[in-house]
This record gives C-alpha cells, sequence and structure tokens, in this order.
C-alpha cells in the first residue's frame, strides 16, 4: 500500500478507515464559528494591552533614563498577534479562538520578564517573538494540511537525527548543560526543532501502522516489534544522542512524547508500561554510569548540602518563590537576578518572586488553558492523522511546560528546557508557534468536518 | 483514540494539579521559613534598604533601635549593652543572633502586605520595619546585671503564670555593635562573652537538683517529708566517701529538714530510697537534658542515661553532682512548675510584633503548658523551699512582707571555686515570679547567689506589681 494510495479527504468526513468511527461527543459546546475571531480578537488585545502595560511599568521602575526602544519593540511585536488573528479572519479560520491569545499572553509576560531581567536581551526576544509569528503564517499558508507527514516521515527522522548528530559533533555549550549550533551571528538550539520532527515522524508512522497493530486478535510482540522498529530505533537514537550531550530535559520529553503518541494510536497499555520500566531502567543505568545525572539527582534530593555551589542555583530558585509569597515584591522590586539563568531556565520562579502565587497560579493556569483547547482540538479533529498529530504536539507542550515548571521549583531534578512561549529565545519562538499554527490549523478541519457532518445528516 | 487522547490530557492536569499544591506549599505555607534561611541573601539586601523595625521591652521601652540609611545604618542601644546576648547582633560577616535573626523578618517588615510601602520607597522614603516587642522588663534586667557586678553568670527572671521571660542577664556581655571590628578578641576570650549562660551556658546544677530529687522522692510514695534520714559528715557509697559541705553533720532528722539544710549525705539516702529510675525520669518530666523550646537557642544540658548509673552515680546525682548539667534558664522553668502547682509554661521573650504605626501584627500571650507534677505534690516541694528561706541555707533571700521559696546549690565544677546557684518564687502562695541565679565560681549559694536573688526579687515583684494584675 503506498501512501498516495491511503491518502484522505479531511473534507470528506467518514472516507477512510482511519475516520470511521462518528464524530466524537465535544464536551463544552463551542462557539458559533463566526464568534470564535470575535472573541479571539478581544482577548489579543487584552493580552496585548497589558503585556505594554507590563513593559512600560518595567521601564518606569528600572529603567527611566533608558531608551524606550525595548518597550516599542515589545508593542510592535504584540501588535503581531492581531496581524496573525487579521490574516486567520481573511482565511476564514474556524480554527480554536484561545489557542493564540494564550500564547500572546505568555509571551507578553516572557517578555515583560526577560526585560526587567535582561534588558539588553529584549529587543531580541521582541524580534523572536515577531519571527515566530511569521513561522506561524508561514506554516499557517505551507505545512497546515499535515498530510505530507506520511510521505516525509522518514525524512522528518532523518532531518532530526542529523541535527542531533550535528550538535554532539559542533555544537557550543550555552547555560550549563544545554548545546547550540552556531550559524554564523546566530545560535540555534536545535531541540527546539527536532522536537517537531518527532512529533511529524511519530505521527507519520503510527498512522500508517495503525490498521495493522489494532487488528482484533491476538497480539505478537515480535511482529509488531518489527512493525515498530523504526519508530524504537529513532527514538531510541536520539535518547542515547541527548544523554551523551547531557540534555536531559530534551531526553524526557521526547521519550514523554514518544510514549503518549504510541498509547493514543495503539492504546496498547502493555507497551507503555515496558516503555515505562524501560524509562526507569535507562535512568537508573544513567544515574550509575553519567556523573552529571548523578549530580542533578543529588542537586535535587538536597541542594542544601552543597548551598554556594552545585544546589545554589535550585535553592536561589526557593528562595525566589518563597520570598513571593502570595503576591509577590512587585515587578522590579524583587531580586531574581541572584538565580542564575533566570531570563531561560529560572523564568518561572522569577515570575514567582515579583509576582507572587499569584502570579505563578496564572502561569499554570495559562498553560493549562492552553493545553485544553490543544487536546480538545486533537480529541475534535477530523481523522487520525489530525487527531495523532494534536495529541502529539499537545503532548510535548504539556510535557515541556511540566519539566521546566516543576524543574526550576524543584518538583523534579532541574533539566534545562525552554518554557514555551515564557522563556527567552528564537528557536523555540519558531518552534512553539509552528505548534500554534499546527494546533489552529487542526482545530479548523475538525469544526469544518463537524459542521458538514451535521449538514450531511440534516440534509441527506 | 478519543478517549486516550483525553487520558493523556487527564494525566498532564494532573501533573499541573500536583505542581499548583506544591507551589502553594513553597510560597506561602514554607515561605517564611525559607526566607530566613541563612543562605538566603535577600534577606541581606532588603536590610540595605529597609530602615530595621525597633526592640522594645514590655513597657515599649526602646532596647534597640538604629540610625543611618543603606549600608551605614548601624543599631544603637539607649537601655545600654546589658541587653546584648538576648538582642543578638547583626553582622555582615558572622550573621545574625539572637532577637535579630529569630525575628529578623518581622525587623525588615517582610514579606510586605503594604501596598503603600512601594509607592513611598518609589518617592525615596526608607520603608520602615515592624517593631518586636519582647517580655523583658528593662528594670528588672538592669537590677539583674547590677546585682551580678562584674561576676561571670546569669541570672533568668520568669513570670510562672505564662512563661514570660522578665530578665535574661548574662555576664560579661559585649558590644553587639563592634561585634565585625571586635571579632578576634570576643571570640577568643576565655571568658566567653558572646555566650548567652542564660540559655546556653551548662553547669552541674549541684544542691539546688535537690529540688528534683525531692520531687522524685516525694512522688514515688517511697518517701515522706517527714521520714527519718541521717546526716552524718560523710557517708560511704561503693567505697567512696561522699561528705558534707564544709563537713556538717546534725545526726538523725527529717527529710524536711535534711532539704532545709542541704545535706548531702542525707540526700544519699533519699535518692538509694527513691532509686534511680525516678530521679531520672523526674529530671527528664521537668525538663533537664533537653533543649528548652524558646525563642532563642538553648542548650540541652545533661541527664545520664539510667545504664550509665551505678550505686556512686545515684549518689552523686541525688545531690547534684556527678556527671548532670543544666542551664540557668532549665532552673528557673523548674522553680517555676513548682510555684504554680506543677504546671509548666513554656518560655517566651518575644510578645508582640507591631507595625510602624503601632498597630499589632501578632500578638503571644504564651505557648504552651505541660503538667510536670500534680498539685499537691508541688505545694509539698514548695512549703519545702519556704523553710530553705525561712530558717535554711536561703536565709539571705529573705524578703519583708513576702513569703520567698528558694533553694540554693553550691556546685563543685573541674574549673575552680564553686558555682553559687540559687533557684526561687514568690510568693510562694501564688507565684507572680521565679528566677534562677548563678555566679560563676562564686562560692556559697546561700551566700553569694541568694543575696543576688533577693535584690532580684524585688526588682521583680515591684515590676510585676507596677505591671498589673494582668500576667
Amino acid at each position: 500500500m503506498t501512501p498516495s494510495a491511503r491518502r484522505e479527504s479531511h473534507a470528506g468526513g467518514g472516507g477512510s478507515a482511519a475516520s470511521a468511527r462518528p464524530a466524537p461527543s465535544t464536551g463544552a459546546p463551542a462557539l458559533p464559528w463566526d464568534a470564535r475571531r470575535t472573541a479571539e480578537r478581544g482577548l489579543v488585545a487584552a493580552a496585548g494591552v497589558l503585556g505594554v502595560l507590563g513593559l512600560i511599568t518595567v521601564h518606569a521602575a528600572l529603567y527611566p533614563a533608558e531608551s524606550w526602544d525595548p518597550v516599542v519593540a515589545g508593542a510592535v511585536a504584540l501588535a503581531g498577534f492581531l496581524v496573525v488573528h487579521a490574516a486567520l479572519v481573511v482565511a476564514d479560520s474556524r480554527g480554536d479562538e484561545v489557542l493564540l491569545p494564550v500564547a500572546a499572553a505568555l509571551s507578553a509576560l516572557g517578555l515583560v520578564m526577560i526585560y526587567r531581567l535582561r534588558p539588553d536581551y529584549a529587543v531580541r526576544q521582541a524580534a523572536w517573538i515577531s519571527l515566530g509569528l511569521t513561522s506561524l503564517l508561514i506554516a499557517l499558508g505551507t505545512l497546515a494540511d499535515l498530510r505530507w507527514v506520511r510521505r516525509y516521515a522518514y525524512l522528518c527522522a532523518l532531518a532530526g537525527l542529523v541535527l542531533l548528530v550535528l550538535t554532539v559533533l559542533i555544537g557550543v555549550e550555552r547555560n550549563g548543560a544545554r548545546q547550540w549550533l552556531v550559524i554564523g551571528r546566530f545560535t540555534l538550539e536545535p531541540g527546539e526543532i527536532v522536537k517537531l520532527l518527532l512529533v511529524a515522524f511519530f505521527a507519520g508512522v503510527l498512522v500508517e501502522a495503525r490498521p495493522l497493530l489494532t487488528l482484533p486478535g491476538p497480539r505478537r510482540w515480535r511482529e509488531d516489534l518489527g512493525r515498530l522498529g523504526p519508530l524504537l530505533l529513532v527514538c531510541v537514537g536520539a535518547l542515547l544522542l541527548l544523554v551523551f550531550q547531557r540534555d536531559l530535559g530534551l531526553a524526557m520529553l521526547y521519550y514523554g512524547v514518544f510514549l503518549a503518541m504510541l498509547y493514543v494510536a495503539l492504546g496498547r497499555l502493555d507497551y507503555v508500561l515496558a516503555g515505562l520500566v524501560a524509562f526507569a531502567g535507562g535512568a537508573a543505568l544513567c544515574y550509575h554510569w553519567f556523573a552529571h545525572v548523578r549530580v542533578r539527582v543529588d542537586v535535587w534530593l538536597n541542594p542544601w548540602a552543597d548551598a554556594a555551589g552545585r544546589g545554589y542555583q535550585i535553592l536561589q530558585g526557593l528562595f525566589a518563590l518563597a520570598s513571593g509569597g502570595l503576591t509577590g515584591a512587585g515587578l522590579g522590586r524583587g531580586h531574581p537576578e541572584l538565580m542564575p539563568a533566570s531570563y531561560t531556565d529560572m523564568i518561572f520562579p522569577a515570575v514567582g518572586e515579583e509576582l507572587g502565587a499569584v502570579g505563578t497560579y496564572m502561569v499554570v493556569a495559562l498553560y493549562l488553558l492552553f493545553l485544553g483547547r490543544a487536546f480538545r482540538a486533537a480529541i475534535q479533529a477530523d481523522g487520525s492523522l489530525d487527531r495523532l498529530a494534536g495529541a502529539g504536539l499537545a503532548a510535548a507542550i504539556g510535557i515541556q511546560t511540566f519539566v521546566i515548571l516543576a524543574g526550576s521549583t524543584r518538583l523534579i531534578p532541574l533539566t534545562g528546557i525552554p518554557a514555551p512561549f515564557l522563556t527567552y529565545g528564537g528557536s523555540a519562538a519558531v518552534s512553539n508557534f509552528i505548534v500554534v499554527a499546527f494546533l489552529l490549523a487542526i482545530s479548523d478541519r475538525g469544526a469544518r468536518a463537524a459542521v458538514d457532518g451535521r449538514d450531511g445528516q440534516a440534509h441527506p | 483514540m478519543v478517549r486516550r487522547t483525553r487520558n493523556v490530557g487527564r494525566l498532564l492536569a494532573g501533573l499541573f494539579a500536583v505542581l499548583l499544591v506544591y507551589l502553594a506549599l513553597v510560597q506561602v505555607v514554607w515561605g517564611p521559613q525559607l526566607t530566613a534561611a541563612p543562605q538566603n541573601p535577600r534577606l541581606a539586601l532588603a536590610a540595605e534598604r529597609i530602615h530595621w523595625g525597633r526592640i522594645l521591652d514590655r513597657r515599649l521601652t526602646v532596647l534597640a533601635d538604629s540610625v543611618g540609611t543603606g549600608p551605614a545604618q548601624v543599631r544603637r542601644y539607649p537601655q545600654g549593652l546589658g541587653f546584648a546576648h538576648v538582642l543578638g547582633y547583626r553582622s555582615r560577616k558572622y550573621g545574625l543572633t539572637g532577637v535579630e535573626g529569630r525575628y529578623e523578618l518581622a525587623l525588615l517588615g517582610l514579606p510586605t502586605t503594604d501596598p503603600w510601602q512601594a509607592v513611598q520607597e518609589a518617592f525615596g522614603r526608607t520603608p520602615d520595619g515592624n517593631d518586636v516587642v519582647l517580655t523583658l522588663d528593662a528594670a528588672v534586667q538592669q537590677t539583674a546585671l547590677s546585682a551580678l557586678g562584674s561576676a561571670r553568670g546569669a541570672v533568668v527572671v520568669l513570670d510562672p503564670r505564662t512563661g514570660a521571660v522578665l530578665a535574661l542577664a548574662s555576664r560579661p556581655g559585649f558590644d553587639p555593635s563592634t561585634v565585625d571590628a571586635q571579632w578576634a578578641v570576643l571570640s577568643r576570650d576565655p571568658s566567653a562573652p558572646l555566650v548567652d549562660r542564660a540559655t546556653q551556658g551548662q553547669y552541674p546544677p549541684g544542691s539546688s537538683f535537690k529540688t528534683v530529687t525531692l520531687t522524685a522522692a516525694l512522688g514515688s510514695g517511697r518517701v515522706r517529708l517527714s521520714d527519718a534520714v541521717t546526716c552524718p559528715e560523710a557517708i560511704n557509697v561503693g567505697g567512696t566517701l561522699i561528705h558534707n559541705f564544709e563537713h556538717e553533720q546534725f545526726g538523725q532528722i527529717s527529710v524536711l529538714q535534711a532539704f532545709v539544710a542541704s545535706c548531702n549525705t542525707a540526700f544519699v539516702q533519699i535518692g538509694q530510697r527513691t532509686g534511680a529510675p525516678a530521679i531520672v525520669t523526674a529530671a527528664r518530666a521537668l525538663g533537664l537534658g533537653q533543649p528548652v523550646r524558646f525563642d532563642l537557642p538553648t542548650s540541652s544540658g545533661y541527664v545520664p542515661p539510667l545504664r550509665d548509673l551505678g550505686a556512686r552515680g545515684l549518689a552523686q546525682i541525688s545531690f547534684g553532682q556527678g556527671s548532670l548539667l543544666v542551664t540557668p534558664l532549665q532552673m528557673a522553668l523548674v522553680a517555676a512548675a513548682v510555684g504554680n502547682r506543677g504546671t509548666m509554661m513554656s518560655p517566651f521573650v518575644v510578645s508582640q510584633i507591631r507595625a510602624p504605626d503601632g498597630r499589632i501584627i501578632r500578638k503571644f500571650t504564651q505557648r504552651g503548658s505541660r503538667d510536670v507534677m500534680v498539685p499537691a505534690l508541688a505545694g509539698e516541694v514548695a512549703q519545702a523551699m519556704v523553710q530553705v528561706v525561712r530558717s535554711g541555707t536561703g536565709t539571705a533571700a529573705h524578703l519583708p512582707g513576702v513569703t520567698v521559696a528558694g533553694k540554693t546549690g553550691t556546685a563543685e565544677n573541674p574549673h575552680g571555686n564553686t558555682h553559687a546557684w540559687f533557684i526561687a518564687f514568690a510568693p510562694a502562695d501564688r507565684p507572680v515570679v521565679a528566677l534562677a541565679v548563678i555566679v560563676e565560681n562564686g562560692g556559697v549559694g546561700g551566700q553569694v547567689a541568694a543575696p543576688i536573688a533577693r535584690q532580684v526579687l524585688a526588682a521583680a515583684l515591684a515590676a510585676q506589681t507596677a505591671a498589673g494584675s494582668r500576667p
């Protein structure tokens, strides 16, 4: 069976084996599609206004004598969200109306915190947001129809592995453990791009393999293993590369996404359990073999043992959160600059110090809102490919967010990885806004299919 | 697939729910404790931009305030340096001690709840921290210090009804504002001026411990005050001769008379009749051998475990020698518990946190209590202590018009002359003051410590009357 022969029409609804099931129940009723964009406009505008007010506050409080450039650049970047919104209106999108505003709110907060923590990086972060939004538009225009994923699945895997190998070979260490590729004046964080490539690869391969692997009847592990072989190979290869370059956060992210997509596609809990056991075994071996893993875990268990050395960062994170209390010290009135990597890995405790538990709860609430809408897009998706890709993207954002938020607060061992939309960085901005583009496209197709389906029943 | 997608979402939502609970713990529940950690540089930074709160005595007399701003801010001590051990020092190099250390957050007014502070700060006004009000009475503390004179030693004065500490005096003292400059001298001085002897000095209790032995003896039911014992000049315990102080002997006397005259050889017999388990249990029940829960750091002292107590060990602890060690605060609490009909109130020295405008933010009236002996037993011990001051070794603590109950101690130690002890409470029937006095290597308790106790008791009783009937 060639990929082209299995092509399916998104608009057709019930044509292929993959989408043979009836349209799922959708939980909370969605807004009528034309009201969605109106809601989106208001929410994006509100997020932008709050962001600009935050920038002005920081400017007035900390840098009153300096140039207004960062505030202007930030305002321009945040206005970009309205441009994206306008593009969605023009394209008559019926995609989810909350995803873009939440991304805007988190980006705005990130921009404000970066301006407060590293004013010299604020203009650049504004540029990264603009670049990310541009990528979003390009992705919406060119890549949104995800059927390319089936055809180019292995190319994606190859590209991802090549990027990781390149990072091992010529990568440069910045910010402790993370590895970067230097291209001319720019540094690229390959892990963020590989995240997208791997989700595409997993989705493409699993959607192909699904009909054969979910046939009723007794399961034969050996046969399944043969079909899942390439998947496992790529996954293990990526993990080994990451462990060797010490990027444990990315390793956890990729593996978590792999398990989540495997479970969604095949529903085989025994595979997931085997995967978790393998993870536990692998983690134990890593602890045993690699000193850097041991250090991470030991510092997590007892940061006080080396409070001035290895435990310093995580303890400062705890002090930042604690001194923030319920309502925070106020923007510019705390000391988050005491934390190393305050504008990247430790940006969440920095929010906790200056905006308090109110601020951290707000951030978590925004992420939960984003995840809720992302998973809803997957659940209401039209066809297994969209559903699987949507679930993979949602899981990726969810796992990544949890790994860094819980890591920087010492709920789990700290492994540096960007907090989506919040952390400083261009590669992350590009990759995460492309995720938004895909989720918007998936929810758009899902909404259209649901309407078509209803129409079809009502007027045969 | 839909159900499984939803399950993945649910799993992630569950993880974030755990994160939210954890954040509430770190930021709100554990927040103050974490913020106060000495490894947190934020406090030192905050201390540079906040005008430190004052430390006041219970009549709101200023014990410590500060002048200057930023790094130049320094403490002043309008009532002199006699409160140094309680107040503690704030050193950029050696950290913070005493109330300064324990109540640092309060003195800096952190965490800030006042939104106006931000506005005021924006206009260049240095924000004020909160004031800390102590239970100490400056007059009683000054009396205790001047009564001690230049001697090394300590005086602890408590209100037995509440556990409020009225005086916590320790000699020699130091100037907290010169700790940075004088560290080499202060930290190496053999007289250890930085140590708060009242809470952390560990001494053999000598005969003041007979109060504990008597409590154990009467409480065990094996000994009554009227029982007969002998008081020979010396007694042979397992081949060791134990002597009386200055080779006194009184022949056959009652247990009460043995306590009043503080006869060691008689107490060896009382200890033998009572048994080591009862004495050790009573000592521990009275809080000896463990650190006292208090606003300031305390030492544990030492009560030997039963298995280490042979016949000779039992004989020695019966009159407060051997390996026993106690702190003056512990002995003051023993006296207070006897006076308070067997209920030991947990001691405390901080009574209020006040906002700069005088509004009371937190108030502590008492910190809990423990029943350490039945009231009837406490009454019997108290009567014996009254006799000590009326006709025994403690007559130097007698006050006209007030019944004082007390017990002397003259503790042998490896560092020279005996330590002079006196523990007491007054008025004996309804005490409002309890105290412990120790003069290191001062000599005989009844001659050296009891007169100091008399002066301090007089001042404390006057202060308590002046403070009104409120405890």
